[in-house]
């Protein structure tokens, strides 16, 4: 009977010197992350195309008899995401100086910061002056907006979650490196809403 | 032996013939499909042949016994591997070229099909679950035809199909004249072809359409020019008044039960478009899209069941006394 | 210690090693005895649950596969009867629509892309020299949710709610209006959660391959089979969110809260859900067949006594083949209204694919010419792949044609095109690939003399049922259709068709068989029964939970025949908790450690919150937010079990754990 004992081995070297917590593109995490925001991306990708494609079956763009979205709160919320980068940034970076204050301090701020941001996700929808089930111009703009809310929900959690951790529980020095990561995936859901609020928001008052 | 050769034969003679068949071909456009087919074949098939050589050769003749213990791996001499380079970069290249040929020879016939040929007969077919309706156009409002689930067109003289739909998606395909396309709600679609030979072809739905996909087929028929003029001026004709009394009364029924709510006669009280045209039901060779030939028991069973010959057919049952469901079948049948 | 690396054009530094030191047999116990407690499973339902070793994962995936492999059988049984001869009575419409629907489906989603990827999550680790998978929660999350994904769709076929659409549940046919009821529904979350599973088995093996490697294993020296994962499992995250777009955040929307994106009344458009179905449904073939051609080169390499031919030239192949295949869907389109111009750009693109499919094979065959072949039941399979694949690749450039497509599009010439790439192409090499791994997985050989009956009639059964198709379309039948007239003269071949299917299954039946008695008492494998050359063949068969006692040092391409005498190891990896070596993307250099997650239930409670979402969706629109809360709470719960401190990271003091930043 084999056993893996069984199987001659001769070594030629040793790891157990190498590090156990590292940060970016060296830990499997930030692989994972980057895999799951080209996926979102994607996503997000493939309704803008729709998006598009549905435009050629309509004259006018809003449609007739439908009003351009309104700005206001989309542009309040767009700089209030664009702000909460910053303490984002900041936990970030004192995770890589494994400071745990400095990252219970900027978790907190960033979640704090990212509160209205949901509540006015809600109101950016109705901001549409469209329903989803007018037309397909509705359709598609709702859904875009509501596909990247489900984004943002996530993340505003998953931020949330690791400020409730980081302030009641003993954390192993690893989780770190998810600190930075989390912030990555914040800049992510940021950034991807620039392009979403350029097209959905601004765009039928140019085109 | 003799036997297989002579089925195989039959078989083969039965696949390049037929009314509903894409390699008998009854149009110009369908003969250089056909043709192309053919090249197509006969290359693929010494491709495959070559391949299959290719791969035979070592693993009979350089096979090693599987009973006992594999050898070691090997090395392969240098002298071999750049020998095998240059077989195998040949070999791709020799790929590269027959599909650079196929393409080119694919967009000549391509662009010669999609030529538009000028003056072209229009007819409109529009799609229904599970059922053909055929406009005749004309300038003249009085002069256009209005069918069902047959189609005539002329030999010798372009045809334009346009294809619209007034539910799912459907597709008009009659193989011996012409390829297949779509009839997708809000689109309208055309194609064109000129037939070359007399005949009766069949066509069918090719895109799945729901429950009775299978049943949604329409006779081709096409005749020389003047043979059509001809039909064309008939189908002009409204409905003859029916000249016995049971035929009399056969109208009487089908104007008090439940047909005219779905179906127009041209020259009767009936002007629904919900269900097939039945002004000239009695000259068409089918009944149901081409589920039965159009015969006076047939269409009594089609009439009082129809969901017995074609489950989930929009057409309810009708219970009629027979007393007037044969006076029915006499006024249908002088439809023609 | 002298080693040959692989004969490759970008050739491999020579590193100077430290000189060998032998371990002892009784040092090698005790650390397997250590790393057999850490990485073992707890015992019973709790154990079977929250188990995240990726073989264990893998297995189940691949019987669950295997059984839907069956069900699809059937359900091909059934169609195949009811066609045999015309005006048949044995399946009505309804009935009949239904099963080519859920045949597709079970085939595509339930078969072809699970086991395709369970392959990959079972060998990848092992080929690379890793002790697991990157992310073992998300592996077992994706069987589960692949698990909901098939009780769901056979429960509602047995409930008279299964879908009948057709596996491309085209609109309108598929929308609110033409499918009213659950059926659609059903298959739009089916959808859904199969293409999570390949989705998270994707993710899973990209980190892995990239980033876990074992030391030395250059990215020039990864085995095709490994090469041929990565590329599917880019293409898996390019393709399957469109698919999910289509049919969660549109078909779904439309049917359920009345959006408006393929309603043409307001603006919307039936040809949309073509695109983005398409988009995603020809590389969807590419991800099926792919990973089939992956497991060739081993079998090849392994039974013609050499290294494969060509190996960079198979490598460019594979990513060449994956990248362009998002470049044909609109082949699937050809009878449709969209400008011709831009059909024709897609009949070169999808002409010119060949290329690199022809160039693998050209690659097998010198390899084959230069070998001393052994016919075992493993490359049988193999010769039966090149004879049948290559009857579809024809095929496929002739459909490549507008012209002609027009004809054969929607006709029996597709169902028999698309059957002999997908069977010849990915079954065939399938079932070879069971005949070859089999006893690394089980540690027992299945039998050769069944084998060879499998084989052949496998093989007549396969053409037997799908050549007389070629003819049928072409002579005018359809597909999809429950029946057809007597005149149609279609009789016969249709009667021929389903005597090859009954072929197959006997063919199929032998396998069962072949499996199931050779699991027990088939002849006891030892670890590398073939004298194969890559790492998976350096640890016993079957493997234990922690793979390797030791992280193997890779000093070429073809592992186990390049370095002679005792394999090359590097020890340091912790013994007392889940610890794996993370490597560089390019070069393999060690990097760091890295610590896994022990056997954990979440991965099990997430796939219970994502079903209750998305069965809930069908019934009503607020199941998306429940479920959606309910998920934010497992999520939490994942979190938490990760940023648990675990005893043994008590243990290293903060210095020694981290790097400078």
């Amino acid at each position: 009977m084999t056993t893996p004992a069984t199987i001659e081995q001769q070594s030629l070297g040793d790891v157990s010197d190498l590090p156990t917590v590292t940060f970016g593109h060296r830990t499997l995490m930030w692989w994972g992350t980057v895999g799951f925001m080209v996926i979102e991306g994607w996503t997000l990708a493939i309704l803008l195309a729709g998006y598009f494609y549905v435009r050629q079956n309509f004259i006018g763009w809003p449609p007739l008899r439908v009003d351009v979205p309104s700005m206001r709160i989309p542009t309040i919320n767009l700089l209030i995401l664009l702000g909460s980068m910053v303490p984002a940034f900041l936990a970030a970076q004192a995770a890589r100086r494994l400071d745990t204050p400095g990252v219970r301090i900027w978790l907190l701020i960033t979640s704090l910061v990212s509160v209205p941001i949901p509540i006015l996700r809600w109101y950016e929808l109705w901001a549409l002056n469209v329903r989803w089930d007018t037309n397909a111009y509705g359709t598609a703009a709702w859904l875009l907006v509501g596909t990247h809310a489900t984004l943002l929900l996530l993340d505003v959690f998953d931020t949330f979650g690791l400020t409730l951790f980081y302030w009641f529980k003993k954390m192993p020095v690893r989780v770190m490196s998810d600190v930075v990561d989390n912030s990555f995936y914040w800049y992510f859901m940021v950034l991807s809403w620039i392009p979403l609020y350029l097209i959905v928001y601004l765009g039928p008052r140019l085109f | 032996m003799m036997r297989a050769g002579r089925l195989a034969l039959v078989i083969l003679l039965g696949a390049c013939s037929g009314q509903q068949n894409a390699l008998d071909p009854a149009s110009a456009q369908n003969r250089s499909i056909t043709v192309m087919f053919w090249a197509m074949l006969v290359v693929a098939s010494l491709i495959w042949l070559a391949v299959t050589a290719a791969f035979l050769v070592p693993a009979v003749r350089q096979r090693r016994t599987t009973r006992e213990e594999a050898e070691p791996a090997f090395e392969v001499p240098a002298e071999t591997s750049r020998r095998q380079t240059r077989i195998v970069s040949a070999a791709t290249a020799g790929t590269v070229l027959i599909l650079l040929l196929f393409l080119i020879y694919d967009f000549g016939v391509g662009r010669a099909l999609a030529a538009h040929p000028g003056r072209a007969l229009t007819i409109e077919l529009v799609g229904h679950q599970w059922w053909w309706e055929v406009h005749y156009a004309d300038p003249d409002p009085s002069k256009i035809v209005i069918d069902a689930n047959e189609l005539h067109l002329p030999v010798g003289q372009p045809v334009q199909i346009k294809l619209v739909s007034r539910d799912v998606i459907h597709s008009f395909w009659v193989p011996n004249l012409i390829g297949k396309r779509d009839l997708i709600p809000g689109y309208t679609s055309s194609i064109f072809f000129t037939a070359d030979r007399p005949g009766v072809y069949r066509a069918q739905c090719a895109e799945f359409c729901g429950h009775e996909h299978a049943k949604m087929a329409l006779a081709v028929v096409a005749h020389p020019a003047n043979e059509f003029v001809a039909w064309l001026d008939r189908q002009r004709t409204p409905a003859a008044e029916p000249s016995d009394s049971l035929a009399t009364s056969g109208k009487h029924v089908f104007l008090s039960a439940a047909c005219s709510k779905c179906h127009a006669i041209t020259g009767v009280e009936a002007y629904s478009t919900v269900g097939p045209n039945l002004t000239h039901l009695a000259s068409r060779r089918t009944l149901a899209a081409g589920t039965l030939p159009n015969t006076r028991g047939n269409l009594g069973g089609w009439i009082v069941d129809p969901q017995s010959i074609k489950p989930g057919a929009r057409m309810p049952s009708n219970q009629l006394e027979s007393r007037d469901l044969v006076a029915l079948l006499a006024y249908l049948q002088t439809l023609k | 210690m002298r080693a040959r690396s692989g004969r490759s054009s970008i050739e491999q530094e020579d590193v100077t090693l430290p000189p060998p030191e032998p371990i002892d047999r009784e040092q090698l116990e005790m650390n397997a005895r250590q790393l057999d407690v850490t990485w073992r499973d707890p015992g019973g339902l709790w154990g079977w649950l929250t188990t995240v070793d990726h073989k264990s994962i893998a297995k189940r995936y691949i019987i669950t596969a295997l059984l839907m492999f069956i069900a699809g059988g059937i359900e091909a049984a059934m169609m195949r009867m009811q066609l045999a001869v015309p005006e048949n009575s044995l399946l009505g419409p309804d009935r009949y629509n239904q099963v080519f629907t859920t045949h597709g489906t079970t085939m595509m989603f339930l078969f072809a892309v699970p086991i395709m990827n369970a392959m990959g999550l079972y060998f990848v680790p092992l080929m690379v020299g890793a002790r697991t998978i990157a992310f073992p929660r998300l592996n077992a999350f994706g069987y589960y949710a692949y698990l909901v994904g098939v009780v769901f769709l056979y429960v509602s076929l047995f409930l008279n709610t299964g879908p009948d659409a057709g596996w491309t549940a085209y609109l309108p046919l598929a929308g609110p209006q033409f499918s009213p009821g659950h059926r659609v529904d059903v298959w739009a979350q089916v959808v859904t959660f199969t293409e999570i599973a390949a989705l998270a088995a994707a993710v899973n093996i990209i980190v892995t391959t990239l980033k876990m490697r074992a030391p030395g294993m250059s990215l020039n020296r990864i085995p095709l089979f490994v090469w041929a994962q990565l590329v599917v499992s880019f293409m898996i995250v390019f393709a399957m969110p469109a698919v999910a777009t289509a049919s969660t955040l549109m078909l779904a929307a439309d049917r359920a809260v009345s959006t408006h994106w393929f309603n043409p009344a307001e603006g919307g458009d039936a040809l949309l859900w073509q695109h983005v179905f398409w988009f995603f449904g020809h590389p969807e073939v590419y991800i099926i067949f792919l990973p089939g051609l992956g497991m060739v080169t081993p079998i090849v390499e392994t039974f013609c006594r050499r290294r494969v031919f060509g190996y960079d030239a198979l490598v460019l192949a594979n990513i060449t083949t994956g990248f362009f295949s998002f470049g044909l869907w609109v082949h699937h389109m050809f009878a449709t209204p969209i400008p011709e111009l831009g059909q024709s750009l897609f009949t070169a693109a999808s002409m010119l694919i060949a290329i690199p499919t022809g160039i693998q094979i050209f690659c097998w065959i010198a390899t084959m010419w230069s070998g001393r072949p052994r016919l075992t039941t493993a490359m049988l399979f193999v010769l039966g792949f090149l004879f049948t694949f290559v009857i579809g690749g024809l095929t496929g450039v002739m459909l490549a044609s507008v012209t002609f497509d027009k004809q054969a599009h929607d006709t029996f010439f597709v169902v028999s095109h698309l059957h002999y790439v997908l069977i010849g192409g990915a079954v065939m090499p399938l079932l070879g690939a069971f005949y070859f791994w089999f006893p690394k997985v089980t540690g027992r050989m299945l039998n050769e003399t069944l084998g060879k009956w499998n084989f052949w009639l496998f093989v007549i059964g396969v053409n037997v049922a799908f050549f007389p198709m070629h003819i049928l379309g072409l002579n005018g039948m359809p597909r999809r259709i429950y029946s057809y007239l007597a005149e149609s003269g279609w009789g016969p071949l249709n009667l021929l068709a389903t005597a090859g299917a009954v072929v197959v299954v006997a063919s199929v039946a032998i396998f069962l068989v072949n499996a199931a008695l050779s699991w027990r008492s088939g002849a006891v494998a030892g670890p590398n029964p073939w004298a194969s050359s890559g790492l998976e063949w350096a640890t016993t068969s079957p493997a234990p939970s922690y793979n390797f006692v030791h992280t193997p040092l890779v000093l070429g391409r073809h592992p186990l025949w390049d370095s002679v005498g005792p394999l090359p190891v590097i020890t340091g990896l912790r013994h007392d908790r889940r610890e794996v070596l993370v490597t560089t993307a390019f070069d393999a250099r060690p990097d760091h450690r890295h610590i896994e997650p022990e056997a954990s239930i979440w991965p099990f409670v997430m796939s219970l919150a994502m079903g209750v979402t998305w069965i809930g969706s069908i019934f009503t629109p607020w199941a998306v937010l429940i479920g959606l809360g309910m998920t934010l709470l497992v999520i939490l719960g994942w979190g938490w079990e990760s940023s648990r401190v675990k005893d043994a990271e008590l243990v290293e003091t903060e210095d020694r754990l981290v790097e400078a930043v």
